[in-house]
């Protein structure tokens, strides 16, 4: 029993910031039907930016958080006005290479920025993790899951409480009808595409000082924004929130009590599986954005 | 055959007398697989609009049914009872890799009529993933990441040649014989009623099958005739680099196969060969001057100049230059006949 | 580096074009085989230094038979494929009469069809798989102990380690489930439990499950082996679980300084099987070449943690220069024949090769010598085995 309260505790944690990539990634999906092969890379673009801020630049550690996910949010709006806004209308396929070229372009840059050598962050939380009973937490980890909370909450009432916020549903719903009622459709996309972009940056940037900054750690998450994508169905906001977690438990578990080496491929047996039945996600029927 | 394929055929068998050299030799041989595979997947990307991201999963089980069976290999099911396969000739394991590559390549065609689009894509590329995943742990089989090694080279008797089979010039010739094989598979499949069906469904689904083309059977027949052919290629990889493990499955390779058909022109015969000769070519020669994290850099900015650029490719774009001059040539009536 | 990599490369293949015209050339090239890039590039690099160090030091005394050694440095990108493909473009392009490479046992394995072909010898420094020189190549000189030869060594000293009962968590290659075997097999044969294996993707962050599971189990003492990045993740994740089992790390490559740099205090009371202990390089049985090469590695400004990695290149150089130097000239099958006779001091200890692999065929294994150290208060200190 008291493993299982510390691997369920182990699994939220996660789900929280798989949640946070799932969210950015289906609204990128959802609103621009773009395949967005650049979601990792942003990704490890909040992880090395905050190491750059915390460990050369000396800045405090909460506000090197906050600068690498703004810049997250720049280099995202930056990517969406070079690279996207030219090929809208596009074949999806056309798209997509573009988004893998620019994947290719991230990863070996940030390789000949910052070398091979891993790299990792020094955090201002003691080293005694919290003990609650049998499960012991690192306050690290327990800032994570609630600053990640913060950002989905964040993130929802600004869709759903804010102008701009409607105008991303409506595009969602209808983009021709949303662009003839006077929305400006390049705006919301680099809205959209920044903002999603940000979400990644912040999964990142939290997650880095628990981990270690590599080059290839954007790789798997990629993959695993795109299962929760799919459980929670495109562009379906609490689909992807709920899926992350789905998705953080079944690999938890799954490694637990299955096989910890087949781990990452209990994720993605899950989107088979999902797809095969239930093609538009488990929650297709609840609401979109909004 | 038309005429001009025919001649480059004719060219390509020169090579070895070329570059007899091992370096360049090995790279032909390496890049002209990655070719055949891109050609396969081409099959299902360009001329049925699926957007296969998992195709280097049938290479890659290719490769290792053929590598199985031609090492022998067991599988325990429990503590007592396990099945047990002696190593069969090399011929035969091709053979094998084959028609397994071909029945996952049916499943697949099976799920995509099911699934579409984006969705597909993902499907597609978790498909991969897991047969890499199942590559990697199932070491009983598989030897996971211990890589299976010591593969035997392909041995095909045939009587009255002295052939050395550990050396490269057979092995480019057995490579060049399933190029062309390849080729000729599909433009056949293409240029028929089969093809024309399959440009209708990318073109307009609901029109196609309104006016009665079964589209499962099309979007199945080409999933398999393209899984059968990388699976082809991967058994021959296999045999001549005598070596697999489970980084075979990595999605850098479907990526590349991509890079080579959408920059040569997708849904065009020549379109794989010409990207597939520009993108191999590349990195080694870029490795001379730069250092690799440069040479991808530009591979990745090519890619993406490529795409704004010339979105359908260089054959087509091609195409359309060399119209346009026999059009100036000609005069504009003889370019209005031509149209 | 990358730059140095590319001018080696050019001016290699210069000498190769020139060679055409001037026969007299007047150096030997050693082709090395290493992944510069790609995730293990770090230990890569490491020992390519490694190897620089020794040729210089070896040219700065007069080189071999007259003439100076070339070192071809090349990257294979950490992946099999590439290493096949370098190794080729080594020996038919650049003609190198002996390589050395190529780090990890898969890369190597994929070398080896090569070597068999074109009938070069190959120094391998890094690989611990059995495979190696069990496959019948006789081209393959190893100077890198397997795991079952670490093992074996780590449980002949066990003296001052009560261990009752072990587990295992490695990561998902042949590195780490190598490892896990052979230290099974000879801790069982001493007398000690041997409980669970987990196993980590090597590219796996999150050792969260792995290390719970593994905390709840009887064992008093976990055998783990990874590359350093992953070691760091697993010690600071074990802190945080309050595990208290021992754990020591095996496999050299771990470079403890690192540990010590990027897992803090979670790297205290921590043990490493390791090949050389640079730390305190009087202990090494040959300390003379130990403390030149530590010296020289510091000053060329090399990171000091690249040491307990690096020293295989140095030592890598060392036995193929004398091999060239018994061989009487820079030919491959000479060179080959030469390998079985070779004495030499390297670093990790005294290098000679014995017969390994099936009877006729077989290939050179040395035997090393296996040091452990364990971190104390962010420092590493000597276990007196």
């Amino acid at each position: 029993m008291d493993q299982f309260l510390q691997h369920a505790m182990n699994a939220a944690i996660l789900g929280s910031t798989y949640a946070l990539l799932g969210i950015g990634l289906t609204m990128i999906f959802g609103i621009m039907r773009v395949v967005n092969f650049t979601h990792g890379e942003l990704y490890t673009f909040g992880a090395y930016m905050t190491f750059f801020f915390v460990m050369v630049a000396g800045v405090n550690f909460f506000l090197s958080l906050a600068l690498a996910i703004v810049l997250g949010i720049a280099l995202g709006a930056l990517i969406e006005f070079v690279l996207l806004r030219p090929l809208r209308g596009a074949d999806i396929d056309i798209t997509m290479l573009v988004m893998i070229g620019a994947w290719i372009v991230m990863q070996n840059t940030e390789q000949m920025v910052w070398g091979g050598v891993a790299k990792s962050i020094d955090t201002p939380f003691p080293e005694e993790p919290l003990t609650l009973g049998p499960v012991s937490v690192p306050w690290l980890r327990v800032f994570i899951f609630a600053a990640a909370i913060a950002l989905i909450a964040g993130t929802h009432m600004f869709i759903h409480r804010t102008r701009l916020g409607k105008a991303m549903r409506a595009t969602f719903q209808d983009r021709d009808t949303a662009a003839l009622m006077g929305i400006n459709i390049n705006g919301i996309n680099m809205l959209t595409f920044a903002l999603g972009s940000g979400l990644a940056a912040a999964a990142g940037a939290l997650l880095a000082p628990a981990f270690i900054v590599t080059i290839t750690m954007g790789n798997p998450v990629a993959l695993k924004a795109f299962a929760v994508v799919i459980l929670g169905g495109l562009g379906n906001f609490w689909g992807a929130a709920i899926g992350g977690f789905i998705l953080a438990i079944v690999e938890e578990f799954g490694a637990v009590y299955i096989s910890s080496g087949y781990r990452d491929a209990t994720g993605f047996l899950l989107i088979i599986l999902v797809l095969t039945f239930r093609p538009t996600g488990l929650f297709a029927r609840r609401e979109r954005i909004g | 055959m038309r005429a001009y394929e025919a001649v480059v055929v004719a060219a390509l068998l020169t090579i070895p007398l070329l570059f007899g050299g091992g370096y360049v030799l090995h790279l032909v041989i390496t890049t002209s697989l990655m070719i055949i595979a891109a050609m396969s997947l081409n099959l299902v990307f360009g001329y049925t609009g699926q957007l296969s991201l998992g195709h280097v999963a049938f290479f890659g089980i290719g490769a290792y049914v053929s590598a199985l069976s031609s090492l022998g290999f067991t599988i325990g099911f429990t503590e007592e009872w396990s099945v047990s396969v002696d190593p069969k000739p090399v011929w035969l394991s091709f053979i094998f890799a084959v028609i397994v590559s071909g029945i996952f390549g049916f499943l697949i065609g099976k799920v995509s009529f099911r699934i579409r689009g984006a969705y597909f894509v993902i499907v597609s590329i978790s498909f991969a993933e897991v047969v890499r995943l199942v590559a990697l742990n199932w070491v009983s089989l598989t030897q996971g990441p211990m890589a299976l090694n010591n593969i035997p080279p392909f041995e095909l008797p045939i009587p009255g040649l002295d052939i050395n089979y550990y050396g490269k010039t057979w092995s480019f010739y057995l490579v060049l014989a399933l190029g062309v094989l390849a080729y000729v598979v599909i433009a056949r499949l293409v240029r028929s009623r089969v093809g024309n069906a399959m440009i209708a469904l990318r073109e307009n689904e609901p029109l196609a099958s309104s006016v009665g083309i079964d589209v499962t059977h099309y979007l199945v027949l080409g999933a398999v005739v393209s899984a059968a052919i990388a699976g082809a290629a991967g058994s021959l990889y296999a045999h001549y680099i005598r070596i697999i493990d489970p980084d075979v499955f990595l999605f850098i390779y479907t990526v590349t196969m991509i890079i080579m058909i959408v920059t040569g022109g997708k849904g065009t015969l020549a379109g794989p060969l010409v990207g597939g000769v520009l993108f191999g070519a590349i990195p080694p020669l870029l490795r001379e001057v730069a250092d690799p994290e440069l040479q991808w850099i530009l591979y990745g900015g090519l890619m993406i100049a490529v795409m704004f650029f010339m979105p359908d490719g260089m054959v087509p774009a091609a195409q359309r230059f060399w119209m346009r001059l026999r059009a100036s040539w000609k005069g504009p009536l003889a370019a209005n006949a031509n149209d | 580096m990358n730059i140095r990599t590319s001018v080696l490369a050019l001016s290699g293949l210069l000498c190769t074009a020139f060679a055409v015209q001037a026969p007299a050339q007047e150096t030997i090239k050693i082709g090395v085989n290493m992944p510069l890039t790609g995730p293990v590039a770090a230990s890569g690099n490491y020992i390519a230094n490694g190897a620089r160090i020794a040729a210089d030091r070896i040219n700065a005394a007069g080189g071999v038979l007259g003439k100076k050694l070339e070192l071809l440095i090349e990257d294979n990108k950490g992946n099999p494929t590439e290493a096949a493909a370098v190794a080729e473009k080594l020996i038919s392009r650049d003609k190198v009469p002996v390589m050395m490479g190529a780090w990890s046992s898969t890369f190597t394995l994929a070398v080896m069809p090569k070597l068999m072909e074109h009938q070069v010898p190959m120094l391998v420094e890094t690989s611990s798989s059995e495979k190696i020189t069990r496959s019948g190549n006789p081209w393959i000189f190893r100077i890198a102990p397997t795991s079952s030869m670490e093992a074996k060594v780590f449980a002949q000293k066990l003296g001052n380690l009560p261990i009752k009962k072990a587990a295992f968590l490695v990561t998902n290659n042949d590195f780490g489930i190598g490892a896990a075997q052979e230290f099974s097999k000879a801790l069982k044969e001493r007398g000690v439990q041997i409980g669970i294996t987990e196993t980590m993707d090597p590219h796996a962050q999150d050792l969260s499950a792995q290390l719970s599971k593994l905390k709840a189990t009887d064992a008093d003492t976990i055998f783990v082996t990874s590359v350093v990045e992953q070691l760091t993740l697993v010690l600071r994740q074990a802190k945080a679980l309050r595990m208290t089992q021992r754990i020591v790390t095996t496999g050299g490559s771990q470079a403890p300084d690192q540990l010590i740099q990027q897992a803090g205090s979670a790297a205290n009371d921590s043990y490493h099987i390791v090949f050389f202990t640079p730390w305190f390089p009087e202990q090494a049985v040959n300390k003379d070449v130990a403390i030149a090469l530590v010296d020289e590695w510091k000053k060329r400004g090399y990171n000091p943690s690249g040491l307990t990695e690096g020293f295989r290149g140095f030592d890598g150089i060392l036995t193929i220069a004398e091999a060239i130097r018994i061989a009487g000239k820079a030919e491959p099958k000479a060179i080959q024949q030469a390998f079985w006779k070779v004495k030499v001091k390297g670093v990790n200890g005294d290098i000679s090769f014995a017969k390994d692999g099936p009877a006729s065929k077989e290939s050179g294994q040395s035997t090393a010598n296996v040091y452990m150290i364990q971190i104390k208060d962010g420092k590493v200190a000597p276990v007196s085995f």
